[in-house]
């Protein structure tokens, strides 16, 4: 039973910022994804809650205890390292029980044995547990250290980019197979990723993080699609979001128009929307809205013009990159079957429940439809 | 359950309930968390514990390290008196020791002396090392055998090593008089002679350090990427053109390092030089530390020989600086080589 | 690289072979040479080159002599300054690799740089010293001063290959549920353990090859390869037992040669090349 606190952690590596002011809570057996780019800080906030590295100010709690000045064996949490961090000159069985017969956490050889063998079959390398590190596959070495963090029933469990160096095949397999688990273990895990479909995917809720600070916890939908400022909403999905200035020409109970994108665009809002639009201090406003939102070839009055730009069929979604009146480019994510030739003219629309609006200024989030993630 | 107060809002298992159409703000606000917002007094002690923990790993090595400092420190103050090994009254006289150095003939004929020999030394033993390592640089039988022996000459010590070329070289019963016979040098004296003492000197050096160059630069040919090659072979270089714009660049850190090793170590020999000529005949090979090893004990001019050794330790140090510089830039060049 | 069987590729890989035989007669005859001598009898010393009846006379007069005497105090004096080196430096190569601190490379450079000080210029004030101290001619006099060669070497020697390992390893490890001490102990010296044999080895030969240190800070209590020298310089030569004392004193480094040939490059560049 264990739920963690970080109140304030900040880190520094000399003048490089590792995490600053780093708050977050953790609740009882829940799966928190940390999801942020590289060099975020995600692996620094992992150590610290280890203890492997030493904050320069914050504190951290599991449970009801302060560990600030305990060391990494004395706070009974199990780390799976992105580089493995297995014991090369051992066996993985050897590996697997290795944190068992150290003397924090010794038990009987008969319980040892029977708890590796365990997991070991959960994990589907029973076979493999007399082979040298060496011998393994990456897929293997990777279950092996899921492993050895696994066999210690510990009070939290962190994970560093578990999955990052295996193929996209197996790392997909992999995704599957850890959430199947999360449910069995029902141990409080903090996940770190850069891959924002595992951070969805694996998370009760997702924190985001960038350049050292938290920008958003949350639920994987909330992070998604009431994404707390303009960067998170860009950390998110591929292709990128579509971000857009708008310019408020004439607001009524129902409906807006702006001119965006070079052209005069009217579409419905909700009261909402309205009252949140209501409170901006200038007619600016910026719209966000997902590639794979974007219609394309409808004829209407709310439709948008452009010009393919370009065009890269992926299989079963293709994406089209549209040159707007304005010039500026728009991403959209089309049918596989569907064909565009470059230099084309189309027409798209944006249905107006899939825009997310940013105040322009702090680039915060304002607001956004309601009907939303219950359709997605 | 599981939430503070302020994210209690965001009820990680609401995913799907219906939520409240503007959220202020998406940031979770944490509330301020109760118990250690700020570090507590035993964290702090933690810390610094921390902090502590490499200088206390360090700590034997660091007291070793002054136990060997003590040296260094005695020669620098003994350099300032007139101690010599066979008075007992010391006083302090100042630059006198170095001012007379800097005025006697020994001192500069001994300097002379240790930077030929170290120039001539290291100058044969790289280019023969290179040339030899480059020939090894192969799968055939004769490399693959003498890889394994080349070390021999390098792990005896060098003073046995000179033993036995003096044994070589000796006109009794050296298996060298004769062939010097044959090719018309019978009179040849090696080190018995000024005019050859330099040169035997060179002879029994190379046959001691040349394989020590031979197998760093083995390893750096070894190491280099085989990428570039095959885009010169592709792009149809020369040989020499290939080992002038290819090779050599990426081998450059190797043949730095190797030579600061060379120039520092041959700049301060002692055991050979002394094994084989004593310094001379004569002061033919009197090197620096062959001067202040004479000063020093059959003369008790202690004071007089610190100041020749110090200022052989500025040379060496000055020399390895800037090569050690070299070496650096070169390190960075041949990554982007490579 | 370039494979091509024209008749020039040809005579090319025979002059190869015949410069590479130039360099294995230069290199290996001196050694060869001693040998013979080493087996030859005295009276034949002077008359005969290659044929000779060879005998193992000289040996058995050096195993007789007090020779042996000075090769066990060459082997003392080596072991124990290895020891001393071993048990100071391999925590402080593990300190120079992990830990980032303050003055790190300083230490670092400075430990180094004392092997590259004259070693005339160490013994001029240690002479005067260990007279006062009481430590001339003594086996702890000799066993201080060989740090000198065996330390730097053994800490710059393991630096990298602490550094080989990675710091997740120990994290894991501190993790998994032991202290520091026994990672170090139970993960990590099982790790450097090929660098430890070698770099003890290395230093080892390189204590024993030592020459100046005893030659000046000692007297009665020496070193064979200081003895070697001197049985030279005695009135009555006995070529054939210089010889057979040479090789005697050889012996043991031409064997752990061998033994540590895999890390060689790596030891004699104080891992500034990585072999």
């Amino acid at each position: 039973m264990a739920s963690i606190q970080l109140s304030g952690l900040t880190k520094f590596y000399g003048k490089r910022r590792g995490v600053e002011e780093v708050s977050l809570e953790v609740g009882d057996q829940e799966f928190l994804t940390v999801f942020g780019p590289a060099g975020a800080g995600k692996t620094t906030t992992l150590n610290l809650i280890a203890g492997i590295v030493t904050p320069d100010r914050g504190s951290i709690r599991i449970g009801d205890k302060i560990v600030d000045a305990l060391e990494p064996a004395d706070r009974n949490v199990a780390m799976v390292f992105e580089s493995y961090a297995l014991y090369p000159q051992f066996t993985v069985y050897q590996n697997m029980a290795f944190p068992l017969r150290s003397p924090k956490h010794r038990l009987p050889a008969a319980e040892v044995d029977q708890r590796v063998r365990h997991f070991a079959t959960m994990l589907k390398i029973d076979h493999l547990l007399d082979r040298q590190i060496q011998a393994l596959s990456n897929g293997q070495r990777q279950r092996t250290a899921l492993g050895r963090a696994l066999v210690r029933r510990p009070d939290v469990f962190l994970m560093d980019e578990p999955l990052s160096h295996l193929d996209a095949k197996l790392r997909h397999s992999m995704r599957a197979e850890l959430k199947e688990m999360r449910g069995q273990l029902g141990t409080t895990t903090i996940y770190v990723t850069h891959d924002y479909l595992e951070a969805m995917s694996l998370g009760d809720r997702v924190a985001v993080i960038n350049q050292g600070r938290i920008l958003q916890v949350g639920t994987p939908g909330e992070v998604y699609f009431r994404p707390a400022t303009v960067e998170v909403a860009q950390l998110f999905g591929d292709p990128e979001i579509n971000l857009i200035e708008a310019k408020i020409r004439n607001r009524q109970s129902t409906s807006v128009r702006v001119e965006a994108l070079g052209e005069d665009w009217s579409f419905s809002i909700t009261p909402e929307i309205g009252s949140a639009l209501d409170k901006l201090p200038g007619d600016n406003v910026q719209l966000g809205f997902r590639p794979a939102d974007v219609t394309v070839g409808v004829n209407g009055n709310s439709s948008l013009h452009g010009v393919v730009y370009s065009f890269e069929p992926l299989g079963t979604k293709s994406v089209l990159t549209i040159d707007s009146v304005a010039g500026q480019r728009v991403r959209a994510l089309v049918d596989g079957h569907k064909t565009f030739q470059v230099d084309r003219r189309i027409e798209f629309t944006v249905p107006s429940v899939s825009l997310i609006f940013f105040d322009p200024e702090s680039t915060r989030y304002l607001v956004r439809s309601t009907r939303t993630e219950g359709d997605d | 359950m599981f939430l503070g107060e302020g994210a209690g809002a965001f009820n990680h298992r609401s995913w799907n309930a219906p939520m409240s159409t503007t959220v202020s703000s998406p940031q979770t606000q944490l509330s301020a968390l109760p118990p250690g917002g700020s570090a507590s007094k035993e964290s702090i002690a933690h810390a610094r514990r921390r902090r502590f923990r490499p200088y206390l790993v360090l700590a034997p090595a660091l007291i070793l390290t002054i136990g060997i400092f003590i040296p260094f420190i005695a020669a620098i103050c003994l350099s300032f008196t007139d101690y010599s090994l066979n008075s007992s009254d010391v006083s302090f006289i100042g630059f006198d020791n170095y001012l007379s150095m800097l005025q006697s003939s020994d001192f500069w004929h001994s300097l002379w002396i240790t930077i030929e020999y170290a120039f001539l030394c290291t100058a044969v033993e790289m280019l023969l090392g290179v040339g030899v390592a480059l020939l090894l640089n192969d799968e055939n039988i004769v490399a693959r055998f003498l890889r394994i022996v080349l070390i021999f000459p390098l792990m005896i010590a060098p003073v046995i090593g000179t033993l036995i070329w003096k044994l070589i070289t000796n006109p009794s019963v050296g298996i060298l008089v004769g062939p010097m016979r044959m090719i018309g040098l019978g009179d040849f004296k090696w080190a018995a002679s000024p005019d050859s003492a330099m040169f035997s000197l060179v002879v029994v050096d190379a046959w001691v350090y040349t394989p020590f160059v031979i197998i760093l630069v083995l390893a750096g040919l070894r190491s280099l990427p085989k990428s570039p090659y095959e885009a010169a072979l592709i792009d149809g270089g020369s040989p020499w053109f290939v080992f002038k714009n290819l090779t050599l660049p990426m081998l450059a850190p190797v043949l730095l390092i190797t030579l600061v090793f060379r120039l520092m170590l041959s700049l301060q020999e002692f055991s050979i030089i002394f094994a084989l000529t004593e310094g001379g005949p004569g002061d033919a090979t009197m090197s620096l530390s062959l001067q202040a090893y004479n000063r020093a004990f059959p003369f008790y001019g202690l004071a007089e020989a610190i100041p020749m050794m110090l200022f052989l330790w500025a040379l060496v140090y000055f020399v390895s600086f800037i090569l050690i510089g070299f070496w650096r830039r070169a390190q960075q060049r041949a990554a982007g080589v490579a | 690289m370039i494979q091509s069987r024209s008749p020039l590729a040809k005579i090319g890989k025979g002059l190869q072979i015949l410069l590479l035989l130039a360099y294995a007669v230069f290199a290996l005859f001196p050694l060869l040479w001693m040998f013979i001598m080493s087996i030859k009898p005295d009276s034949q010393m002077l008359t005969t080159t290659f044929i000779f009846t060879p005998t193992l006379e000289n040996y058995a007069t050096v195993l007789h002599s007090d020779y042996m005497q000075f090769f066990f105090n060459n082997l003392i004096v080596s072991v124990a300054a290895v020891l001393v080196s071993l048990v100071v430096g391999v925590p402080a190569a593990y300190a120079l690799a992990r830990f980032q601190f303050k003055g790190k490379e300083d230490i670092a450079f400075t430990i180094l740089s004392f092997r590259f000080a004259p070693e005339i210029l160490v013994i001029l004030p240690l002479y005067l010293i260990y007279q006062r101290l009481g430590l001339y001619d003594t086996y702890f006099g000799l066993i201080w001063v060989y740090q000198l060669i065996t330390l730097p070497l053994l800490i710059w020697i393991l630096r990298g290959f602490f550094e080989d390992i990675s710091p997740d390893i120990e994290a894991a490890a501190q993790l998994d549920g032991y202290t520091w001490w026994q990672v170090f102990l139970r993960v990590l010296l099982p790790l450097v353990k090929p660098g430890l044999v070698a770099a003890g080895l290395l230093c080892f030969i390189f204590a024993w090859n030592s020459f100046t240190f005893p030659l000046l800070l000692s007297n009665n209590v020496q070193t064979s390869t200081v003895i070697a020298l001197r049985y030279l310089a005695s009135d009555t030569v006995h070529y054939g037992q210089v010889a057979a004392a040479a090789a005697i004193s050889a012996l043991p480094e031409v064997i752990l040669a061998l033994l540590i040939q895999k890390h060689l490059v790596r030891g004699l560049s104080f891992g500034a090349v990585k072999g």
